[in-house]
């Protein structure tokens, strides 16, 4: 039994480090890796950050105009839409560890091309 | 879920000793801590929650909040077509349409197949022309279009120019603020605070919470001085509670509702004690198209074609409803299509091109592959694999019933139809129904007060509104008549708590 249990907490232990380790990251968010988890986990590392903390770099009017649609699709524009305006917080679409999709397509089959899950 | 039982025993302090001593002393207010305390608490942004907001803010209430639980505001109310029936507005009047409240109610009552609540339908209809313009004041346009819907004898439902509920809950939502109303996202109901006598103190609310992260966040005590509104709306998300109570609902119907649709705050409520009522009606929308999630643009393009456009079954090639009959007359057979092995095998919509594209929606379902044009009946039957000949005579039939003006096939209103014949090119969409809409859920009266099912009393400061009610419609909702519901009983109770 003791063989197999150390063998078992090597593993454990390596599937946690590689967890650490190996997690999902947006290869342009490498500067805030580099200051730290808590550059955008504001509310402490166990929970989500807050809605405002991508808010410290990105602002919801900048990335409105950048994603503007025009005319008929000129309400789809994921930061300044139809049904939520510009308050659809940034963790609604987009993931830094997690895959994530626009919470438009949950009823839309919309073509977002630029939008990396 | 918290139990007022579970609550005296682990939330106010009492602890082990209280886990082991009989539950004696009633909870008072003093013994609580309060995270935060408001005059009047909403659970929901949703058509009930805003209007009830928007009503308190206009009697003078000095500390609303609204709580909800998704990321986004606005529910299941911001997804859906932006209809709202009300009777003998001026619209119609200007169109000529002769309508009333009595008539929308009987309507009403007909669909409700004798089970909708003929006290708080009329209470409804009569506000109508009260929250006519309480939208109207808060911003909304209406399309000077109106929608008929199905099972409706007048045609009565008025639609915002975005062909959305967003086209409500945007101007609801900022007028609500104009008021002063705290609105706040991730924060989710997980229980009533009821004090001893079983009149609510307040609730705890998960502040910080992620969608599907049960433990993400923390839990808070809200003291509510003046009462608390439940407008949570209903269940269609959760497969486990809707398909218990109707065994067809089960994975392979969608829904077209909200992520937060859970049934929450009725589960709550039921926890409390609430008179559970008519929880197995659950009704489906025979206007959605499986080629999409949700309500999507399928919905907005069969409700504007239903009335002048052919359901038909692709085994037969051949109608197999009054494509105006009310929905769950229409879900009921459309979940029947079905191919040689049972699987589905969605109906189809075919609408005449020169009136679909009299209406925005058609761009949309063209655009994003809900729909597809054809310019034969042919490449409809080619591509759909219908019996060619069955079609061509349905066809030639319903042309025939448009000229007389009567359906002798399925008893179809045609007045709507008048001169719309159906020629090529056609538009087609597929029809398999999506869980829409609870007619179930707890138990109000006229003051939008929640009755207790022990003794068929008020339960002391808790009101709900909108879709967690249950009782108002009975067996089928008409379509366009929950959003006239939600804001009614909303505005209802911010008077009732406003003792307006």
């Amino acid at each position: 039994m003791k063989p197999m249990t150390t063998l078992l907490v090597l593993v454990f232990s390596s599937v946690i480090a590689l967890s650490a380790q190996a997690r999902d990251k947006r290869d342009y968010h490498e500067a805030l890796y580099e200051e730290g988890c808590k550059s955008c986990h504001d509310q402490g590392l166990k929970n989500y950050p807050s809605d405002e903390s991508c808010l410290q770099c990105h602002d919801m009017g900048e990335l409105a105009e950048q994603t503007k649609r025009e005319g008929h699709e000129a309400k789809q524009n994921p930061h300044d839409s139809m049904h939520y305006g510009q308050e659809a917080p940034c963790m609604e679409c987009h993931g830094e560890h997690t895959k994530k999709q626009a919470i438009c397509m949950d009823c839309h089959n919309f073509n977002y091309p630029n939008f990396t899950k | 879920m918290q139990t007022r039982r579970s609550f005296l025993k682990f939330g106010a302090g009492a602890a082990a000793v209280g886990a082991l001593a009989p539950l004696t002393a009633s909870a008072k207010s003093s013994d609580i801590k309060w995270d935060e305390s408001h005059e009047v608490v909403i659970v929901g942004s949703g058509f009930a929650g805003l209007a009830a907001a928007v009503e308190a803010g206009k009697l003078g209430a000095k500390d609303i909040v609204v709580f909800e639980k998704l990321g986004v505001y606005g529910g299941n109310s911001t997804l859906n077509a932006g209809q709202a029936c009300f009777a003998d507005t001026d619209l119609q009047r200007k169109l000529g349409i002769k309508d009333s409240a009595e008539l929308m109610v009987k309507d009403q009552l007909a669909s409700g197949r004798g089970y909708a609540s003929e006290e708080l339908l009329r209470h409804s209809a009569e506000l109508g022309p009260y929250i006519y313009q309480l939208t109207k004041d808060c911003g909304c346009v209406y399309r000077d279009h109106i929608i008929n819907t199905g099972g409706t004898s007048a045609t009565r439902s008025h639609q915002v120019v975005e062909r959305s509920g967003a086209g409500f809950i945007r101007p609801m939502l900022k007028t609500a603020r104009s008021y002063g109303v705290k609105t706040k996202t991730r924060h989710k109901f997980e229980g009533l605070i009821t004090a001893a006598d079983g009149s609510v103190l307040g609730i705890k609310v998960r502040k910080g919470y992620h969608t599907e992260h049960e433990d993400s966040g923390k839990l808070i005590n809200v003291k509510a001085e003046r009462g608390v509104l439940i407008a949570t709306g209903g269940f269609a998300a959760n497969v486990a509670f809707r398909q218990a109570l109707d065994p067809t609902l089960g994975h392979e119907v969608g829904h077209t509702n909200a992520r937060g649709a859970t049934g929450d705050g009725l589960i709550a409520m039921l926890a409390e004690g609430a008179m559970p009522i008519h929880l197995s009606f659950i009704q489906s929308g025979p206007w959605a198209s499986p080629d999409e999630g949700g309500f999507g643009y399928g919905a907005g393009f069969s409700l504007y074609n239903f009335p002048h456009s052919i359901a038909i079954d692709r085994n037969t090639g051949m109608r197999f409803m009054n494509e105006t009959a009310d929905r769950k007359h229409r879900a009921d057979l459309e979940i029947q299509r079905r191919d040689k092995d049972g699987n589905p095998h969605p109906a189809l919509l075919i609408a005449p091109k020169h009136e679909a594209q009299k209406d925005p929606s058609m761009e949309n379902v063209l655009k994003y592959n809900v729909a597809w044009e054809f310019d034969s009946v042919e490449a409809i039957a080619k591509h759909f694999d219908l019996p060619l000949k069955a079609l061509k005579q349905q066809i030639e039939d319903w042309n025939g019933y448009v000229k007389a003006g009567h359906d002798p096939q399925f008893g179809k209103r045609m007045d709507m139809s008048t001169g719309i014949y159906m020629t090529a090119p056609f538009i087609v969409q597929r029809l398999w129904p999506k869980v829409h809409y609870c007619q179930g859920g707890i138990q109000i009266n006229t003051k939008a007060e929640v009755i207790a099912a022990k003794n068929g009393k008020p339960i002391p400061n808790l009101y709900a509104a909108g879709e967690v009610s249950g009782g108002v419609h009975g067996v089928s909702r008409l379509g366009g008549c929950s959003t006239p519901d939600c804001m009614a009983f909303g505005v209802t109770a911010a008077r009732s708590m406003m003792k307006a």
